[in-house]
C-alpha cells in the first residue's frame, strides 16, 4: 500500500513540475512579497490631522507644538488644498474661525473640536492599550492572510484545475479503472501533493511577509488552517474536474466563485462593511478561521467540526464522481 | 456573408464570449455607483461603551463624533476594542473624566483621536461657540475615476480580442480550421470574417461602457466613436494573433492574460507616474497607450490630443493588418 502512494505521488509530483506549477507559485511569492514589503506597508499609513494656525498679531500663546503656524491665508489655502484632512484655524480677526473641507458630518465636528483644544492643550490619561500588535504588525498580518487565501482559493485553485483536466483530457483518470491500484488512493496521493505545496507556500509567505519572529509564532495555528482550506480547494477543483466536461466550461464556475465567493468575503472581513447574510457564506468562515489565527484568537470547536463535515462530504462526493467516471469506462 | 452569419452564431452559443462581453459593461456600472458613495465615513470613528456605564449625557456628547455601541460585559467590549477589521475606541468613565481603550494597532488617526478624547470631553462645558467654515471637498475619488473609466474601456475595447482569440482557438480544437484551410476562401477574406465578429463586439461592449460612464457632448461623441472603432479593430487583429500562436485553450488564456495585463498596467504606469518625451512615445507601440490617452483627453475637452490619438491608432490598425496578411500569405504559400 506504502509503495502504491508513494508511486502515485512521484508521479503527481513530476506532473505538477512539468505543468509550470511550482514556478508559478515562486512567481506569484516574490510577486506578493514585492507588494507587501515594497508598497502595501507604505500606503497603509493614516497620519492624524494636521492643523494650521493663521495668527498674525500672536494672540493663542498656549498652542500646542502639534500646530502647524503659517504666515498668510493663501499659504493657509495652499496647506489645506493638499491636505484636505487638515484643519486650518484663521485667528487673524480675534475670534479664531475654523476652516476645513468637508467630510462626513461627525468627523468633521470632532476634526474641529480636536483642532481648537490644540489651541489650549491639557494632559489626558493615555489610552490603555489591549492588544498586542503594532499598527505595521497587523498591516503585514492582514495583508499575508489575504494574499494567502487568495493565491490557495483563487490562483492555486486554478492552477489545480488545470492540471486535473489535463490528466482527464489525456485519460489517465480511465486508465486508472484498469490499474490494480485502490481508487481512493489516487485521490489521497493528489491531496497530499496540492497540500504539501500548499504548506510550504504559507511557510514562506508567512515568514518572509510577517516577519520571522512574528511569523514563527503563529505558523503552527496558521498551517492548520492551510491544511483544512487546501484541502477543501484541492477536493472542489476535483470535483469541478470529474463534473465538468472541459476546461472552457471550468472558466465559467471559476469567475462565478472568485468574484461573487471572494468579494463580500473581503468586504465583510476587512471594513467596518457587514453584510447580514454573511454568516451563511460558507467561504466567510473559512477566511475567518484563517484570520484569527493570525492574530493569535481562539477558534470554537464547532468550527473545526463543520471543516471537517464539510472535507468528509466533499470527499464522499468526490469519490462517488470518481467512481462514476471510472464506471463509464466500463 | 453567410460565413459571417456563421460565425455570429458560433459566438452567440459561446457562453465564455457572451460573459467577457458583459463584464465591462457591469464593471462600468459598479464605479458608476461607486463614485455616488461617500467613502469618508469610513474613517468615521466608532466607540464602545459598557452597559450602564456612561452617563446618558456623556453617550449624547461621544454620539456627535460617531456611533456609540453599548455591550453587555467587559469582556465582550475588550473583544471589539481588539477585533483587527474595525477601529473601535472603549470609553469607560472615572468619576468626572473619560478613560480610553484602543488595541495598539489602529493607524495614527485613530490612536491620536483616543488619546485627545478625555481632554475634549474635559474642555466641553467652557468652549465658546466658535464660527466654521466649511468647504466643498475636492472630489478624492475624481482622480482615480478619471484613471479608472478608461482603464474599464480598454478591457471593454479588449474583448473583440477575447472574442477572435477563443472563436479561433474552439475553431482549432473542434478540427474546423483544418476545414477552413480547404475551402474557397482568401486569407483577407477568412480575416476579415474573423475581425469583423470580434471587432462588432467589441465596439457594441465600449459603446455601452461609454454611454454609462461619460456624459459627452455629440461633438465628442463622434470623437470618442473613432477612438473606440479604431481601438476595437486593432484589438481584433491582436485577437486573430493570439488564436493563431496558441496551441490550445488553456495557453491561449494564459497569452489572453498577459496581453490584458500589458494592456492595461502600461496606461496606467505612464498615467501615474506622468510619463513625457521619449517614455511616452515608446508606449504608444502598446496600442492602448494611445486610446487610453484620447479618451482622457477628451474627458477633459482637449480635442487636439484626441485626434493625435486616433491618428496613432489609425497607424496600428494598418500596420497590424498588413502583418497578419503578410503572415497568413506566406503560411499559404508555404503549403
Amino acid at each position: 500500500m506504502g509503495k502504491e502512494f508513494c508511486a502515485l505521488f512521484k508521479k503527481d509530483c513530476r506532473m505538477l513540475a512539468s505543468g509550470k506549477f511550482f514556478q508559478m507559485a515562486i512567481g506569484f511569492l516574490v510577486l506578493y512579497t514585492a507588494y507587501v514589503n515594497l508598497g502595501y506597508i507604505r500606503f497603509m499609513q493614516m497620519p492624524p490631522y494636521h492643523v494650521y494656525l493663521y495668527d498674525p498679531d500672536g494672540t493663542q500663546t498656549e498652542k500646542s507644538p502639534l500646530v502647524h503656524t503659517v504666515s498668510s491665508m493663501e499659504d493657509m489655502n495652499t496647506a489645506l488644498l493638499s491636505d484636505a484632512n487638515g484643519v486650518g484655524l484663521d485667528a487673524s480677526a480675534g475670534e479664531v474661525q475654523v476652516i476645513l473641507y468637508k467630510g462626513a458630518e461627525h468627523v468633521d465636528r470632532h476634526r474641529a473640536d480636536y483642532a481648537l483644544s490644540l489651541l489650549r492643550p491639557s494632559s489626558s490619561p493615555a489610552p490603555e492599550v489591549l492588544g498586542t500588535n503594532t499598527p505595521e504588525q497587523k498591516a503585514r498580518k492582514e495583508i499575508a492572510c489575504e494574499l494567502l487565501f487568495f493565491e490557495l482559493a483563487a490562483v492555486g485553485f486554478l492552477g489545480i484545475a488545470a492540471l486535473l483536466f489535463k490528466e482527464k483530457g489525456m485519460g489517465v483518470i480511465r486508465v486508472h479503472a484498469v490499474l490494480p491500484l485502490r481508487k481512493g488512493m489516487f485521490l489521497l496521493s493528489k491531496l497530499a501533493v496540492f497540500l504539501l505545496s500548499d504548506l510550504v507556500f504559507a511557510v514562506l509567505l508567512t515568514l518572509l511577509n510577517v516577519g520571522l519572529a512574528d511569523g514563527a509564532a503563529v505558523l503552527p495555528a496558521v498551517l492548520l488552517q492551510t491544511a483544512l482550506l487546501s484541502f477543501m480547494m484541492a477536493l472542489v477543483g476535483l470535483l469541478c474536474a470529474l463534473l465538468l466536461k472541459d476546461f472552457r466550461q471550468f472558466t465559467l464556475a471559476y469567475l462565478v466563485i472568485a468574484i461573487f465567493a471572494a468579494t463580500p468575503v473581503f468586504l465583510s472581513a476587512n471594513t467596518s462593511v457587514k453584510f447580514d447574510w454573511i454568516g451563511w457564506h460558507p467561504f466567510y468562515h473559512v477566511y475567518i478561521g484563517l484570520k484569527n489565527a493570525y492574530f493569535g484568537t481562539a477558534i470554537s470547536p464547532i468550527y473545526y467540526a463543520g471543516a471537517a463535515a464539510a472535507i468528509a462530504l466533499l470527499f464522499l462526493a468526490v469519490l462517488l464522481s470518481f467512481r462514476r467516471e471510472i464506471g463509464k469506462e466500463g | 456573408m453567410k460565413g459571417l452569419k456563421y460565425q455570429m452564431k458560433r459566438v452567440l452559443r459561446d457562453k465564455f464570449c457572451l460573459m467577457t462581453f458583459l463584464l465591462p459593461i457591469l464593471a462600468a456600472a459598479a464605479l458608476n455607483f461607486m463614485g455616488a458613495i461617500d467613502l469618508s465615513s469610513l474613517g468615521e470613528l466608532h466607540f464602545g461603551v459598557l452597559e450602564n456605564e456612561l452617563s446618558p449625557q456623556a453617550v449624547t456628547w461621544l454620539e456627535r463624533y460617531g456611533p456609540v455601541t453599548v455591550y453587555g460585559t467587559p469582556e465582550e467590549l475588550a473583544a471589539a476594542i481588539k477585533e483587527p477589521s474595525t477601529n473601535v475606541i472603549g470609553v469607560k468613565a472615572d468619576g468626572d473624566i473619560l478613560k480610553t481603550a484602543i488595541s495598539g494597532d489602529e493607524l495614527d488617526i485613530f490612536q491620536q483621536a483616543a488619546a485627545t478624547l478625555p481632554a475634549l470631553y474635559d474642555q466641553r462645558t467652557g468652549a465658546e461657540p466658535v464660527k466654521v467654515l466649511t468647504l466643498e471637498r475636492p472630489d478624492i475619488l475624481e482622480n482615480f475615476q478619471d484613471i479608472f473609466i478608461p482603464a474599464v474601456l480598454i478591457v471593454a475595447m479588449f474583448m473583440g480580442c477575447t472574442f477572435n482569440a477563443m472563436n479561433i482557438i474552439s475553431e482549432k480544437e473542434d478540427g474546423v480550421a483544418f476545414v477552413n484551410e480547404i475551402l474557397p476562401m482568401t486569407p483577407s477574406q477568412y480575416i476579415l470574417q474573423k475581425v469583423v465578429v470580434g471587432f462588432l463586439f467589441g465596439s457594441l461592449s465600449s459603446i455601452v461602457t461609454a454611454c454609462i460612464c461619460f456624459r459627452l457632448s455629440w461633438q465628442n461623441f463622434g470623437r470618442m466613436l473613432t477612438l473606440i472603432v479604431l481601438s476595437s479593430f486593432v484589438a481584433a487583429l491582436i485577437g486573430l494573433f493570439i488564436g493563431r500562436c496558441s496551441k490550445d485553450l488553456m495557453i491561449g488564456v494564459v497569452y489572453i492574460k498577459l496581453v490584458m495585463l500589458v494592456f492595461i498596467a502600461v496606461p496606467i504606469l505612464c498615467a501615474l507616474i506622468g510619463a513625457g518625451g521619449p517614455l511616452a512615445d515608446i508606449c504608444n507601440i502598446v496600442p492602448s497607450q494611445p486610446a487610453f490617452e484620447g479618451i482622457l483627453a477628451l474627458s477633459h475637452k482637449n480635442t487636439d490630443t484626441a485626434l493625435k490619438d486616433a491618428g496613432i491608432l489609425a497607424v496600428h490598425c494598418v500596420v497590424w493588418f498588413a502583418w497578419y496578411l503578410l503572415i497568413s500569405r506566406r503560411h499559404k504559400h508555404n503549403e
